[in-house]
């Protein structure tokens, strides 16, 4: 009998996406989980599927509430920040209307969407890596698909929808508080009048800006949810891949952000 | 075989290529439905890779996989669903999932079933008292002991009522009181109706005189085919099967 290598067979892959294909099979899963959780979504609302609530709840509670203290604490502190830095060109340039608009027009299109996407994507986007490598090398996808249950829906489905629920919760509270510290700071020091600071607020955006400032968080929680999922997926069956995923994870969510950040204002700016 | 007994299980040529080596090479073996079949091997002749081909866990390198009929290399993930609904599974090294519980768990194939989640859940205690698994459906898995997580992983096979049941590791984590019980549970399930059964296990007499036929792998290749009795008259001449058999030559 011929042997394998004989006749041309190809190694069964010990870690999958390694090598030169490897992007393409990622890019394949990120498609492939992003239709089955639209999938999952459509069926709960068309009442064909029940969400996992109790899997839900848990991802609410690991992407929202426990970052909400540190989110806060980072959205003060950065209020803070930009008031100190408005201050000093306040002092240079007595054009306070002009000087906060484009302050206010930074923080909501671009500063919150980002510090956002980070937060999440250590939060929430490292757990959902480590717990679909550790899924993976404890058995229990396979435990899942031979039950006929798909692991992506399983594990992705309730922590997208929670990820994405909390992208936009989080990007409309951060920027009230960096807002506000932005404010207190400037009041303080410079006497800036709150009807001038709100009306900067009011003539800074269109209905389109904002809806630009709620979507991108939307769209980062989207990445950061596929890179999770393809970087816990790559972890195959080897235990020490688990803290590579969550690392991993990390630095491609952070990179997906930016680059996605430029493509989304080329695309509406051109 | 026979046109009224059709085949559970169907492989052809099947390779699998691990690491630069052939783990599986050239299997080639049919199960009649309601066939109870033991494959047996020492440690690393192939047993659980082939299981795993066989539940479509892994894809083979090569040959063809026909599951209750159906090549399963050309199934879409809806229609290996369905399949799998007709299927049940204990796989070597636990599978279950250790963020739910055990009554969890054992809901896990009956999902996308009909039914209301009131009466799954009364099939799901029937199967835990059958399994002598009762007062542990909110224990996590990590709080049971080996044997216990391999009778959750049976009541979870079995509580779809699959026609085929492929069973990884028979013995493993099993005390020789609790193998017996298990083997009741699964003639009673051969007895009400027809149950096919794929095992593995090191030991050829573990299933007893339940065994239909016995298939001997050695590095991933079939060096026997027959029934116990076959392979009691095949021993005195076949010194490798002694020796991987019975650990002596």
């Amino acid at each position: 009998m011929a042997s394998p290598r004989d006749i041309g067979l190809s190694d069964a892959p010990d870690r999958p996406f390694h090598g030169p294909r490897g992007w393409v099979e990622g890019v394949g899963l990120a498609g492939l989980t992003l239709a089955s959780c639209l999938t999952l979504y459509v069926q709960i609302l068309l009442g064909r599927a029940r969400l996992d609530l109790p899997a839900f709840a848990a991802a609410l509670r690991q992407s929202g509430l426990s970052v909400l203290p540190a989110i806060t604490l980072v959205a003060a502190a950065v209020g803070a920040i930009l008031g100190r830095q408005t201050q000093t060109i306040l002092e240079q340039f007595d054009l306070p209307s002009l000087v906060l608009l484009s302050v206010t027009y930074g923080v909501v299109m671009e500063l919150v969407p980002i510090l956002v996407g980070i937060l999440v994507a250590g939060r929430a986007g490292v757990a959902l890596a480590v717990r679909q490598a550790t899924l993976t090398v404890n058995g229990e996808v396979d435990g899942l698909l031979a039950s006929g249950v798909d692991p992506i829906r399983f594990t992705v489905g309730p922590v997208l929808l929670a990820m994405l629920l909390m992208s936009f919760s989080f990007a409309v509270w951060t920027s009230l508080v960096t807002f506000a510290a932005a404010f207190l700071w400037l009041w303080v020091t410079v006497k800036i009048p709150p009807a001038l600071f709100l009306d900067s607020l009011a003539r800074a955006f269109s209905p389109g800006d904002l809806l630009e400032a709620i979507a991108k968080p939307m769209l980062f929680a989207l990445l950061i949810a596929l890179i999770a999922t393809i970087n816990g997926t790559a972890a195959g069956r080897d235990p020490l891949s688990v803290g590579e995923a969550a690392t991993r994870t990390m630095i491609g969510a952070v990179a997906a952000i930016l680059l996605a950040d430029l493509v989304v204002i080329l695309l509406v700016r051109g | 075989m026979s046109v009224d007994k059709p085949a559970a299980l169907e492989l052809a040529g099947v390779f699998q290529h691990v690491g630069g080596r052939a783990a599986l090479a050239g299997i080639d073996l049919s199960v009649a439905s309601g066939e109870w079949l033991l494959l047996a091997g020492p440690n690393g002749a192939g047993k659980s890779l082939l299981t795993r081909l066989i539940l479509g866990l892994d894809t083979p390198s090569a040959g063809t996989i026909r599951v209750l009929g159906q090549d399963i290399q050309s199934l879409g993930w809806g229609a290996m669903a369905r399949l799998r609904a007709r299927v049940g599974a204990v796989l070597q090294g636990g599978s279950l999932v250790a963020s739910l519980n055990v009554l969890e768990n054992l809901l896990l194939p009956l999902r996308g079933l009909p039914g209301g989640r009131d009466r799954l859940a009364r099939e799901a205690r029937l199967a835990m008292t059958v399994l002598q698994l009762d007062g542990m459906e909110n224990l996590r898995p990590r709080s049971l002991s080996l044997g216990q997580r391999r009778r959750v992983e049976l009541a979870r096979a079995l509580i779809h009522r699959p026609e085929l049941l492929v069973w990884d590791g028979l013995t493993d984590g099993l005390d020789p009181a609790a193998a017996r019980d298990t083997l009741q549970v699964l003639r009673a399930q051969r007895e009400s109706r027809k149950l096919t059964l794929i095992a593995t296990d090191n030991d050829p007499d573990v299933l007893g005189d339940a065994c239909d036929r016995v298939a001997v792998l050695e590095r991933g290749r079939l060096v026997f085919t027959g029934t116990p009795a076959e392979l009691e008259t095949a021993l005195p001449q076949r010194l490798d099967l002694r020796y991987l058999l019975r650990g002596r030559a």
